[in-house]
C-alpha cells in the first residue's frame, strides 16, 4: 500500500508543479525576443552586423537607391522598356503604380533597426555600463539613421534648397508601437535631425579604417554630403579637408583606379557595403548584371547603359582613364561602338566580383575618396576658387588631355560634370541636379521602343512635381490620413 | 430499516431454492460471461454469471423474480416460479438509447447525453483497407467533411467538422485518443523539399480502435476549450472483454489495379499529333500565311521536337489528313503509362489477445501493414503494438496502462503540380508516346531532358529518392480511485512521442541538384507531448429522481518540437547517399513547443430520466498568448426533454422515442504560431561571415483566441419500437475574434501585424436517418442516409476590406479566392468566362465593369480581352448538401454493406485545367482528350473551348470561372461482403469464429463533371496529387 500512496503522491506532484507561471512561459529558440535581444556589446556588435546587412537590401544599396539617382539623373538611358525599373527613368509614378514603395518600406525596416540599437544601448548606459565598443556601435547605428533620413527625405521631400517648408518624411527617433500612424514632418525638421544625429556620433566613432562598417571618416563625409544639401558650404568644405587632410584615405592613381573595382576596400573608401555570396547578393538581379550589356554573360539583360549625354561628357577626353570600365553595349555597330556599358558592380572585364569570385557579388562604395574632393572643390568654389581647382585637378587629372582647372577657368559645372564622370552609376548625378534645380536632358532616342514618358525630354527639376515620388499607396491604405500629406501633383 | 429486516425474516419465512442456469445471447447462443443477475427487490442477493454464462444463486425464495441484465442486451425479469433450472436467452437492445458512448471528459449514454455528437463503431472501421481511419468516417458522420489531401498511402485527409471558422488559423479538429489530447495533422519536414504529406494518425492501427466520437457543438466540446470550436475527435482503443482470452488474427491483402474513376484521360498519341500540327496550322493561318507556309510551320516544330526520337513527319497536300509519319520508329508509340504505374497492393496483418476478469482487463495486439501505391515509387510499410492493461487493486484503486508503438515508412514522390518529379503529373502533361525512354539509334538511356519539362523518369527515378521514417511511443497511466459510491477520483500522466527521420537525395546527374553536384538533406523532428489530466467524479441519484452529476478537474499540457537538420552538397559518389561524404555541409537545429494549464469543471442534473440540464466550464491558459490574455473562459449550456417519458405520450404507441436537445456555448481556436504574441529579433542577417541580428517581427500582445459561439437544437425519434430511428439537428456557429493579418503603417519598420478582427458564420443542418425495413431471427435488413448542409459565409473583415488569398496547395496548381463580407468561405475569384464565340473560337469574357463591351453573351456585356475585365467572386467550393447512404443486410452468417458518399452542389476549381486544356498556349505539352473531343475547329464551331493557337495569348493561364466545375457526384466508397461460418464447423479446430470477408473501396462513381476524380482536396482545388484508386481486398477474421 505504501507503493501506491507513493505513486499517487507523485502524480498529484506532477500536476501541482506544472501549475506555475514558468510552465507558460515558453521562449524561442532560433530567435530571441526583440526587448531582450541586446544586452551587451556582444549583442550590439550583432545588431551593427545586421544592420549594415541590411543596408544592402534590393531596395537601398544594394540596387535601386543607386539606379534611382543614376537614371533619373540622365546619366542612364534604357534600350528597351519591360527590362526592370524602368519607371525610374519614365516617371510614369502615380499613387497606385510604379511608386516603388519598397524604398519607403525598406528604409523605414531600417530605421527600425537603428533605433532598435540606439535605444537598447541607451538601456545599458542607463544601467551605469559603457564602454568604447558600445559607444562605437551606437555612433554607427546614429550615423546609419541619419544617411536613412537623409536618403528618405531626398527620395519624398522637395529639395532643402528649394524648399525646407515643404512635407519631407515621418521622424520615428524609437522602436514604434504596431499601432503608430504617424504623419510627415517638414523637410528641415528632417534636416535638424539628421545633422543631430550626426553631430551626437561623430564623438563616438573610432578613426580608423573599418571595413564594412562606419567610422568617424564615414559620419563626416555624410555631414559634407548633407551640408553641401543644405547649401551650408563652410560646413561642407570643413568636414571635406577633415577628411582629405587626415591622411586615412588616399586617392586611387591613375593606374589604380581601374584595378580598384577589382577588390574590395579601396584606398578611397570611406564607407563601403560588404557584399558576399550568400549575403544578400542578387546574382543576376544584381546592379552589375542590370549595367552589363544585354547578352555580355548568361542572364545579363542590359536594363541601363549609360547616356548618350554622358558618353559625350566622357568623350572629351578619349584617353580618360575611367572609359577603362565602360564596356561595348548592345547598340554597338561594327565600326560604331557604344562603351554604354558600365563594369564597376562586376569586377571590371575579368567579371570576377571584387573578391575574385563572381560576377554577381561586388561591394557597394557608399561614399569614397574622390567625392569628398568634389565637394569640397564645389564648397570652396565662391570663398576660394584656386583652392576650389586644386580639388577639382585631383580628380580630373583623370582625363590625362583636359587641361587642368585654374582659378580663372573653374565653374560649378565643371566640378558637376568631374562628378558625373567619376561617380558614374554611383548614385549621384540627380541628386546634384535637382539640389541646384538644373534641367535634366534625357536620352530617349536610345530608346527603341516606344515607352510612355510622363515627363519632358528636357526636365524642369524646380517645377516638376514628379521630381520627388508619391507617398504609396500601400502606407496610405494602413495610415489613412497621410492622404491630406499626398506630394502635391499626385 | 425495521421493515427491511420483516421482509428479510418474512422471506425466510418462505421456501428457498437454490436456482442455476446459463444466460446466452439469444443471437448467436454466446455465452453471456459474467452477466448480472439480481434478485428483485432483496438487493442483497444477487450474483455474477462464470466466464461461461453458468450461474448459481442460493437461497431465492420460491416466489421471487430474477432480474438478468448485461451490456447490450436488454434486461430480462423471469419469475422463479418454484424452478430450480432457468436458463435466459437475452436478446439484444436494439434501442441504441441506452448505448454508452465516449463523451469528453467520461462517458454517457446515447439517451442521455446533452450535447451533439456522433459515434462509429469499429465494425464500421475494421474491413477498410485504409492506413489511417479517418478515410472510413466520410458519409458516416453528418456534419464531418473528409477532403483526401492525395491518393498517396499514408497521406493526411483534412477534416472539417460543420464548415470552416477560422482564416489564418486551424481549421483541424482536436484528437483525443483514450481521454488524452495526443499530436495529429502532417509531421515531418519533407514537405519542405518535395510535396507530400506524412499523417501523425498513421501510427493508430484502426483495429485497435473501439469506436469513435465526434463532438460537434459546444455542449459536447467545450470542455476542452481553447481547442474545440473545430471539433473533437475522440478515440477510443480496445479492451479485454470479460470472459476466456480471444485470440484474433486478421489477414488480408487488397489490390489497386485501376485509377477510381477518369483522372483527364489522355488523348492517344495520333490525336497528340494531330493536334499539334493542327495548332500550328492554324497559327500560320492566323498570321496570314499560305496553306503550305502554314503547314511547313507545323511541320517544323513537329519535326524539331521528334526527329531526335526517331520519327518525320510530311504532308504533301498541306493538310492534316495528308500528314505521315515515317522514320525508325514510325507506327510504335512508348507505354508511359504501362511503365510508370503499376497494380498497387495492400496488405495488412493483425493478432490480438484480450481478456479481462473481474479485477484486471487486457488487450495486446500487434499488427503489420504494407501498401504500396499506383506509381512504382511508392510504398507505405507500418508495424504498430499495443498493450492496454487494466489492474483492480483493492476495493477502490485501478491502475490503467495504454502503451503503443508504431513504426512507419514512408517513400513518396512528388506529389504536386511540381514539374520535375510527378510521374502522374509527368504521364498526364509532359511525356509524349513520342518520347522515348531509349535513344532510338544506340540504344542508350535517353538522359536528357525532353522538350518542355518532361523527363525520362525511368531514368531518373534511380537518380534519387527520399523516406520518411516514423517512430512513435505513446504511453498513459491511469489512477482511478473509487473513493466512495458515485465520487471516483481519476488521475492520468501521459507521454506521447513522435519522431520522424526524412531523408531526401538527388544524385549529381539529377536536374535538381546537378548545379551542387548531387545533394542530400536528412532531417530529424522529435514532437513530444505530455499531458497530465486529474478529475473528480460525482454521481447521485437522491430520492429516486434527482440525479446529479458533477466533475472538477485540472489539467496541463506540454509540447514541444525539436528539429534537426543537416545537407550534404557536392556528393563524391553516388553510392553514397549521405551527408558525411559531402564536400559542402550545412546544418540547422532548434526547437519550438506551447504549453496549456487548465481548470475544468461540468455540472449535470436530471429530473426522472425525463427532463435534462448540464453546464460546463473550463478556465484555459496557453503560452501562445501573452501574459495579460493568456487566460480564457470557455463554456457551455445545454437541456435535453425526453418527451417520450411523459405521460401523454404512452398512447402514442409508433413513437418509440422521441428527445429534443438544445445547447449553447463557446469555445474556442488557438493562434497557430506558438510566439506570435512575441516580438523578435532574428539571427539570419550574416554580414561579412558573421551573424547579423534583426528585429523580424512586431507582435500584438493583445492577440486574443479566436472564439466561437455555438447553437444547437436537435430532435431525436424513433419509431415502431426502434426500428425507425433518425434525428435533426439546427446549428449556427459564429466564429469571431478571428485572426487577421491587418496592414499597419510602413513606417513602423512592418508590412502587417496579427490581429484579432474577422468574423465567419456557419449555419446548418444535419439529418440523420436508419430504418430496419426486416428484422427476423434470420435475416435483417437496413437502410440509413445522412444529410449535412452548411453555409459559411464571411460576416466581418478588417474595415471591410476584401483579402485576396491563395489556396496553400503548392505550386501554380492552386488557385485564387476572396474573403468579401456576405460572400462564401470558399469563394473563387478572378475573370468570368462567357465561352466560346461559334463563329470565331475566341474566347470571351463577360465584362462585369462599364467599359466599352465587345460583344453581348446572354445579354451581358463581354469582351474578347479578359484585361479589359473585372475580377468577381465566381463560385463557392461549399457542397449544398452531403453526406452517406448506408444499407447492410445480414442473412444467417452473411452479412453485405454498402457505403455511399454523395455531394450535391458547390464546385470544384480545376488547377490542371490550364495545362491540360490549353488552348494552345504550351508548346510541347500532352491535351486531354476532352481538349481533343471538344475544341474549336472551322469543322467544328460547338465545340466548347476555343481554337488552339499559338499567339502567346495569355488568356489560358488566367485563373477564371472557365475552369470551375460542378462537384456533385456520388461514390460507392466502400463494398462488405462477410460470412462467418457456422461455428459448429469451426469449433472442431477450436475456432470459436471464423469470417471471410471482401472489402471493396471506391469501387462505383458517378460525377456530374466525369474528367477527374470528384473527391477535392479541403479547397476544392484539383491538382496533380495523385489521384484515388480502386481497391479490392479480401481477408480473413479468426478468433480463437
Amino acid at each position: 500500500m505504501k507503493k501506491f500512496k507513493y505513486i499517487i503522491v507523485l502524480m498529484i506532484g506532477a500536476v501541482l508543479f506544472t501549475a506555475c507561471d514558468d510552465f507558460l512561459d515558453r521562449q524561442p529558440t532560433n530567435s530571441a525576443n526583440s526587448a531582450t535581444s541586446i544586452l551587451d556589446e556582444a549583442d550590439a556588435k550583432v545588431a551593427v552586423n545586421g544592420l549594415m546587412r541590411r543596408m544592402i537590401s534590393t531596395d537601398y544599396y544594394g540596387r535601386n537607391f543607386i539606379m534611382y539617382a543614376d537614371a533619373k539623373g540622365g546619366d542612364l538611358a534604357i534600350r528597351r522598356s519591360g527590362r526592370g525599373l524602368d519607371a525610374l527613368y519614365t516617371f510614369s509614378h502615380t499613387q497606385q503604380t510604379n511608386n516603388y514603395s519598397g524604398y519607403w518600406s525598406d528604409l523605414y525596416t531600417t530605421i527600425l533597426q537603428t533605433n532598435n540599437i540606439i535605444a537598447n544601448i541607451e538601456k545599458i548606459e542607463a544601467e551605469g555600463y559603457t564602454s568604447s565598443s558600445l559607444t562605437h556601435y551606437k555612433g554607427q547605428a546614429l550615423t546609419a539613421r541619419a544617411l536613412l533620413y537623409f536618403d528618405l527625405v531626398r527620395i519624398y521631400g522637395k529639395p532643402y534648397t528649394l524648399d525646407k517648408g515643404a512635407l519631407g518624411v515621418p521622424l520615428v527617433l524609437d522602436v514604434p508601437d504596431a499601432s503608430l500612424q504617424p504623419l510627415r514632418d517638414n523637410v528641415d525638421a528632417v534636416y535638424s535631425q539628421v545633422v543631430a544625429d550626426l553631430k551626437a556620433a561623430e564623438p563616438m566613432l573610432v578613426k580608423t579604417r573599418q571595413n564594412g562598417h562606419i567610422n568617424y571618416y564615414t559620419n563626416i563625409a555624410i555631414q559634407a554630403r548633407v551640408y553641401l544639401h543644405m547649401n551650408n558650404l563652410s560646413g561642407a568644405l570643413a568636414a571635406a579637408e577633415t577628411i582629405i587632410n587626415s591622411g586615412v584615405y588616399s586617392l586611387y592613381t591613375n593606374e589604380g583606379w581601374v584595378t580598384a573595382w577589382e577588390n574590395e576596400f579601396g584606398s578611397e573608401s570611406i564607407f563601403e557595403l560588404s557584399m558576399r555570396d550568400n549575403e544578400g547578393s542578387l546574382g543576376t538581379a544584381s546592379l552589375g548584371y542590370y549595367l552589363m550589356a544585354l547578352g555580355k554573360v548568361t542572364g545579363a539583360s542590359g536594363q541601363f547603359m549609360a547616356s548618350g549625354y554622358f558618353l559625350d561628357r566622357l568623350g572629351e577626353d578619349p584617353d580618360d582613364i575611367r572609359w577603362a570600365l565602360m564596356d561595348y553595349d548592345e547598340a554597338s555597330e561594327p565600326g560604331n561602338e557604344r562603351m554604354g556599358a558600365c563594369m564597376k558592380y562586376v569586377g571590371g572585364h575579368a567579371l570576377m566580383g571584387d573578391k575574385g569570385a563572381n560576377a554577381g557579388s561586388a561591394n557597394i562604395k557608399v561614399i569614397r575618396l574622390s567625392e569628398i574632393y568634389l565637394i569640397a572643390a564645389e564648397a570652396a568654389l565662391t570663398s576660394n576658387a584656386n583652392k576650389a581647382a586644386d580639388y577639382l585637378n585631383a580628380i580630373r587629372k583623370r582625363s590625362p588631355n583636359l587641361e587642368p582647372a585654374t582659378a580663372a577657368t573653374i565653374t560649378l559645372d565643371m566640378i558637376l560634370d568631374e562628378k558625373s564622370k567619376e561617380l558614374f552609376a554611383e548614385g549621384n548625378r540627380y541628386w546634384d541636379m535637382i539640389r541646384l534645380g538644373k534641367p535634366i536632358e534625357y536620352d530617349d532616342e536610345f530608346n527603341i521602343t516606344a515607352s510612355a514618358l510622363t515627363r519632358d525630354k528636357i526636365m524642369d527639376t524646380k517645377t516638376f512635381f514628379k521630381v520627388i515620388l508619391p507617398i504609396p499607396q500601400i502606407e496610405i491604405d494602413a495610415n489613412p490620413d497621410m492622404q491630406q500629406q499626398q506630394n502635391p501633383g499626385y | 430499516m425495521f421493515f427491511a429486516l420483516a421482509l428479510l425474516i418474512s422471506s425466510t419465512a418462505l421456501a428457498q431454492i437454490k436456482v442455476t442456469g446459463t444466460v446466452t445471447s439469444a443471437e448467436d447462443g454466446s455465452p453471456a460471461s459474467f452477466a448480472t443477475i439480481v434478485v428483485k427487490e432483496m438487493a442483497g442477493l444477487r450474483t455474477t454469471a462464470d466466464i461461461d454464462g453458468n450461474y448459481t444463486l442460493d437461497r431465492v425464495p420460491s416466489n421471487a423474480v430474477l432480474v438478468f441484465s448485461y451490456v447490450g442486451f436488454v434486461t430480462q425479469e423471469i419469475p422463479v416460479e418454484g424452478r430450480s433450472l432457468i436458463h435466459v436467452a437475452l436478446e439484444p437492445d436494439h434501442t441504441r438509447l441506452e448505448e454508452v458512448m465516449v463523451i469528453a471528459y467520461g462517458t454517457a449514454t446515447k439517451g442521455t447525453f446533452t450535447g451533439a455528437a456522433s459515434v462509429v463503431a469499429n465494425e464500421v472501421l475494421r474491413d477498410v483497407p485504409s492506413i489511417s481511419f479517418e478515410n472510413a468516417l466520410g458519409g458516416k458522420v453528418p456534419g464531418l467533411q473528409i477532403s483526401p489531401m492525395s491518393g498517396q498511402p499514408g497521406s493526411s485527409s483534412a477534416i472539417r467538422v460543420r464548415g470552416i471558422g477560422s482564416m489564418h488559423a486551424s481549421n483541424e479538429p482536436l484528437y483525443v485518443i483514450d481521454g488524452v489530447p495526443v499530436i495529429s495533422g502532417a509531421t515531418g519536414q519533407l514537405g519542405d523539399y518535395i510535396y507530400t504529406t506524412n499523417n501523425a494518425m498513421n501510427s493508430v492501427n484502426p483495429s485497435d480502435i473501439e469506436s469513435i466520437t465526434v463532438l460537434k457543438d459546444a455542449a459536447a466540446s467545450a470542455l476542452y476549450g481553447s481547442r474545440a470550436a473545430n471539433g473533437v475527435i475522440l478515440i477510443t482503443t480496445k479492451r479485454g472483454k470479460l470472459g476466456r482470452p480471444v485470440v484474433k488474427f486478421k489477414a488480408s491483402v487488397g489490390v489497386t489495379p485501376d485509377w477510381a474513376y477518369n483522372n483527364w484521360e489522355p488523348a492517344n498519341s495520333d490525336e497528340q499529333i494531330e493536334m499539334f500540327y493542327e495548332k500550328y496550322h492554324s497559327t500560320g493561318l492566323y498570321h496570314g500565311e499560305t496553306n503550305e507556309q502554314a503547314s511547313n510551320r507545323a511541320l517544323v516544330q513537329l519535326n524539331n521536337r521528334f526527329n531526335k526520337h526517331g520519327y518525320d513527319f510530311t504532308a504533301p497536300d498541306h493538310t492534316i489528313k495528308s500528314l505521315t509519319i515515317g522514320g525508325p520508329r514510325a507506327g510504335k508509340y512508348f507505354d508511359w503509362e504501362d511503365a510508370l504505374f503499376e497494380t498497387g497492393i495492400y496488405q495488412t496483418y493483425d493478432l490480438s489477445v484480450s481478456g479481462a476478469s473481474d479485477m484486471s482487463n487486457y488487450y495486446i495486439s500487434m499488427a503489420y501493414t504494407n501498401e504500396s501505391g499506383r506509381i512504382r515509387v511508392n510504398e507505405f510499410d507500418r508495424i504498430t503494438g499495443r498493450i492496454n492493461f487494466n489492474q483492480k487493486v483493492g476495493k477502490i484503486a485501478e491502475f490503467t496502462t495504454n502503451a503503443s508503438f508504431a513504426h512507419s515508412n514512408k517513400t513518396g514522390f512528388n506529389d504536386t503540380r511540381n514539374l520535375y518529379s510527378n510521374p502522374f503529373l509527368q504521364h498526364r502533361n509532359l511525356l509524349f508516346g513520342l518520347y522515348w525512354p531509349t535513344h532510338y539509334d544506340t540504344g542508350e538511356p535517353y538522359t536528357l531532358r525532353y522538350d518542355s519539362y518532361a523527363y525520362n523518369p525511368l531514368y531518373y527515378d534511380n537518380e534519387w529518392d527520399n523516406f520518411s521514417k516514423t517512430r512513435r511511443m505513446a504511453l498513459s497511466e491511469t489512477l482511478t480511485l473509487n473513493l466512495m459510491e458515485g465520487l471516483v477520483f481519476k488521475s492520468i500522466l501521459s507521454f506521447d512521442n513522435s519522431r520522424v527521420r526524412d531523408h531526401v537525395y538527388y544524385s549529381a546527374n539529377h536536374f535538381n541538384a546537378s548545379s551542387t553536384n548531387g545533394r542530400v538533406v536528412e532531417t530529424f523532428t522529435e514532437y513530444t507531448k505530455l499531458v497530465s489530466s486529474s478529475t473528480l467524479n460525482f454521481d447521485r441519484t437522491f430520492a429516486q429522481k434527482h440525479n446529479v452529476g458533477l466533475l472538477v478537474g485540472f489539467e496541463a499540457e506540454e509540447s514541444s518540437t525539436d528539429f534537426m537538420r543537416s545537407e550534404g552538397k557536392d556528393l563524391p559518389t553516388s553510392a553514397l547517399h549521405t551527408v558525411s561524404t559531402a564536400g559542402v555541409k550545412d546544418a540547422n537545429a532548434y526547437s519550438w513547443g506551447n504549453s496549456m494549464v487548465s481548470v475544468l469543471s461540468r455540472a449535470e442534473y436530471n429530473f426522472d430520466n425525463k427532463y435534462y440540464v448540464s453546464g460546463s466550464f473550463r478556465r484555459d491558459g496557453s503560452s501562445r498568448l501573452a501574459p495579460v490574455t493568456r487566460w480564457g473562459n470557455f463554456w457551455s449550456v445545454a437541456g435535453s426533454w425526453r418527451i417520450d417519458k411523459e405521460r401523454f405520450m404512452s398512447s402514442v404507441d409508433f413513437i418509440s422515442s422521441l428527445r429534443l436537445r438544445a445547447s449553447y456555448g463557446v469555445n474556442g481556436t488557438l493562434p497557430t504560431a506558438d510566439f506570435g504574441w512575441r516580438s523578435l529579433s532574428t539571427y539570419g542577417n550574416q554580414y561579412q561571415g558573421v551573424p547579423g541580428s534583426r528585429i523580424s517581427t512586431v507582435a500584438d500582445e493583445n492577440l486574443r483566441w479566436e472564439t466561437n459561439y455555438t447553437t444547437n437544437l436537435a430532435l431525436e425519434f424513433g419509431f415502431l419500437d426502434q426500428r425507425i430511428t433518425g434525428s435533426v439537428e439546427l446549428f449556427n456557429r459564429d466564429s469571431k475574434d478571428l485572426l487577421q493579418n491587418v496592414p499597419i503603417s510602413r513606417v513602423t519598420g512592418f508590412a502587417t501585424t496579427l490581429k484579432n478582427v474577422g468574423e465567419i458564420n456557419n449555419k446548418g443542418i444535419e439529418i440523420e436517418l436508419y430504418g430496419e425495413i426486416i428484422r427476423t431471427n434470420d435475416l435483417t435488413w437496413g437502410l440509413g442516409i445522412t444529410a449535412s448542409s452548411v453555409k459559411s459565409v464571411v460576416t466581418k473583415l478588417y474595415e471591410g476590406q476584401d483579402i485576396i488569398w491563395w489556396d496553400p496547395t503548392g505550386g501554380d496548381s492552386n488557385t485564387r479566392f476572396i474573403y468579401r463580407e456576405g460572400e462564401s468561405t470558399l469563394a473563387l475569384y478572378g475573370f468570368e468566362y462567357a465561352g466560346v464565340e461559334r463563329e470565331t473560337g475566341k474566347p470571351t469574357w463577360f465584362l462585369n465593369n462599364d467599359k466599352t463591351p465587345d460583344l453581348t453573351v446572354d445579354g451581358r456585356p463581354a469582351t474578347y480581352d479578359f484585361n479589359n475585365a473585372e475580377m468577381v467572386p465566381y463560385g463557392s467550393v461549399h457542397p449544398k448538401l452531403y453526406g452517406g447512404l448506408h444499407t447492410n443486410l445480414t442473412w444467417k452468417g452473411l452479412s453485405v454493406s454498402l457505403d455511399f458518399n454523395y455531394r450535391i452542389g458547390g464546385n470544384i476549381y480545376d488547377a490542371t485545367g490550364r495545362d491540360l486544356i490549353d488552348d494552345g498556349y504550351y508548346a510541347c505539352r500532352v491535351q486531354a482528350k476532352e481538349q481533343y473531343d471538344f475544341r474549336w475547329t472551322p469543322e467544328n464551331k460547338d465545340g466548347k473551348y476555343p481554337q488552339r493557337l499559338s499567339i502567346g495569348s495569355q488568356h489560358r493561364l488566367q485563373r477564371s470561372s472557365r475552369d470551375m466545375n460542378p462537384a456533385d457526384y456520388i461514390r460507392l466508397k466502400t463494398v462488405n461482403v462477410g460470412y462467418t461460418i457456422p461455428s459448429k464447423f469451426t469449433q472442431v479446430v477450436r475456432i470459436s469464429n471464423l469470417r471471410v470477408y471482401f472489402s471493396g473501396l471506391n469501387l462505383w462513381t458517378w460525377a456530374k463533371h466525369n474528367v477527374y476524380d470528384p473527391e477535392a482536396n479541403a479547397y476544392g482545388v484539383k491538382g496533380f496529387e495523385l489521384p484515388l484508386a480502386k481497391t479490392y481486398t479480401f481477408g480473413i477474421d479468426v478468433t480463437f
